[in-house]
């Protein structure tokens, strides 16, 4: 059966196109896609989220029962910090990607995508062995809302809330129009931002309240359409297209976020070393179409006259007008910046240029 | 008579004008199920399709999509400005928003095609 967030009539109501996605019924687009997108670029954006889960992890070995799922070093992470991580298998793929939140000494909080709920569960309890640890499955009592866009702290701040101590990648515990909520300043949109997680029952007073403060800033509500046209200028991974079982993190360009020292094993380490340290046969290129044409998911992309690889991301780009993508091809020297490869699209080579990610500069680092 | 009035349409969201040339398009529902309309491309003056066939590709933010003949004939007219602006699509797809002009048209092409009103009914 097909899942509903606890906004699914809110958005009905707002005239909202609803799509399935991930086994939930999801609003695509209200009005129109490029002009949401515009909307989160220019001011600022209310987006349900509420499809996504949420596990806390808590215990005595909490901690160390993390540090070994994921490449990043968990034991680093400060209270009230938030960390990108990945969910690598035995062989570096991975099963998902996820934000962990620490909220106190052995207590945690696991974002996760709503379309790998499932697998993320199994794959984390049968990790557990023996472990002190309570894996706390929550996605069902809560719901996600994100505000995104340069005019965000303004409407936070309209709302009561102190944003002067909170940096980006920072969790806080607070109450907002005499709600208790947890304020993270994180998002997808390549935007500063807030995402604000919130029990079930206050969700619609919350969404209203924010879309009422948030009219002097010229706030709308967002679909899933324009957060994918957000996310991918600003070149953050969407898992099923650019991450997958098959790929590490560091064939999908994820090196940054991979530390070099962590002394903890954990699943998949060999491998994701090796790589780091002797190189990858696949890497995740930006593309620039040089004509009209789209690319688009799943086309195949030539390099030299011969198949390198296959676009996992692609759109027209609301902000530049430029037709952007993501790529995997060989990793050759010589598919590099400033380099030319070509995509095949109906039938046709069409040329794209490989060019730095992301598509346009990020604003969401304070 | 509105536009909507005078044209024939196919279950897959094509629309002709009869006449000489018999002008083809695709219908308001349909552009406003694609969204933001950000590319098309139209066949060359000279093309000859059979009803059915693939005779354009037309794109939204969000997916790719192709434009069937409702008719077969050859292709006498395109309309270029459209190639360049696909985005006025959404604000008229009829008077200014036809894509192709056809000649050549065989009476019998129109029979299964259905009239607005009964394609809006088809819809729901």
């Amino acid at each position: 059966m097909v899942k509903e967030t606890y906004l699914h009539d809110k958005h009905v109501n707002l005239g909202a196109r609803m799509v399935d996605f991930a086994g939930w019924h999801m609003p695509v687009q209200y009005s129109s896609i490029i002009e949401e997108h515009k909307t989160v670029r220019e001011n600022v954006g209310l987006f349900d989220v509420s499809h996504m889960g949420e596990v806390f992890v808590s215990g005595k070995d909490a901690t160390e029962f993390l540090n070994k799922l994921v490449p990043q070093d968990i034991t680093k992470l400060d209270y009230e910090k938030a960390v990108y991580c990945q969910l690598p298998n035995k062989n570096g793929g991975l099963i998902d990607d996820l934000i962990i939140y620490k909220l106190g000494i052995n207590s945690y909080l696991v974002i996760c995508n709503a379309s790998r709920i499932d697998e993320d569960l199994n794959w984390i309890v049968r990790n557990k062995r023996g472990m002190d640890v309570k894996i706390d499955n929550q996605s069902h009592n809560y719901s996600l809302l994100a505000v995104q866009g340069p005019r965000a702290i303004d409407l936070m701040r309209k709302m009561g809330y102190s944003i002067e101590n909170q940096k980006s990648f920072t969790i806080k515990p607070t109450i907002i129009e005499g709600i208790k909520l947890l304020a993270s300043r994180t998002g997808y949109t390549g935007e500063d931002g807030f995402e604000l997680l919130v029990e079930n029952e206050y969700s619609e007073f919350l969404w209203d309240k924010i879309l009422e403060e948030g009219k002097e800033f010229g706030i709308k509500p967002i679909g899933l359409g324009a957060r994918d046209t957000l996310r991918l200028e600003a070149a953050l991974h969407l898992y099923g297209n650019d991450l997958d079982e098959d790929t590490t993190p560091i064939e999908a360009g994820l090196s940054w976020s991979v530390p070099k020292d962590k002394k903890a094993d954990y699943n998949g380490k060999e491998i994701i070393m090796s790589q780091i340290a002797n190189g990858t046969s696949k890497k995740l290129v930006g593309l620039v179409m040089l004509d009209k044409n789209i690319a688009r998911h799943g086309y195949d992309v030539y390099f030299n006259g011969e198949k390198t690889g296959v676009i996992t991301s692609g759109c027209v780009s609301p902000t530049t007008g430029k037709n952007i993508a993501l790529a995997y091809v060989k990793n050759d020297k010589e598919i590099c910046t400033g380099a030319t490869v070509q995509v095949m699209i109906r039938e046709k080579l069409h040329d794209a240029q490989v060019v730095k990610r992301p598509f346009i500069e990020k604003r969401n680092r304070v | 008579m509105s536009y909507t009035e005078k044209i024939l349409c196919t279950k897959s969201h094509e629309y002709v004008l009869k006449g000489e040339p018999c002008i083809v398009g695709l219908t308001d529902y349909a552009i406003e199920q694609l969204g933001d309309i950000v590319f098309l491309e139209l066949p060359s003056v000279g093309d000859e399709f059979k009803k059915g066939e693939t005779f354009a590709n037309i794109e939204s933010v969000k997916a790719a999509s192709e434009i069937y003949m409702p008719v077969s004939g050859k292709i006498v007219e395109v309309n270029n400005a459209l190639v360049d602006a696909p985005e006025s699509l959404n604000e008229d797809c009829y008077e200014n928003g036809w894509l192709v002009k056809v000649e050549g048209v065989n009476d019998e092409d129109f029979t299964d095609l259905l009239t607005y009103a009964d394609y809006k009914e088809e819809l729901e």
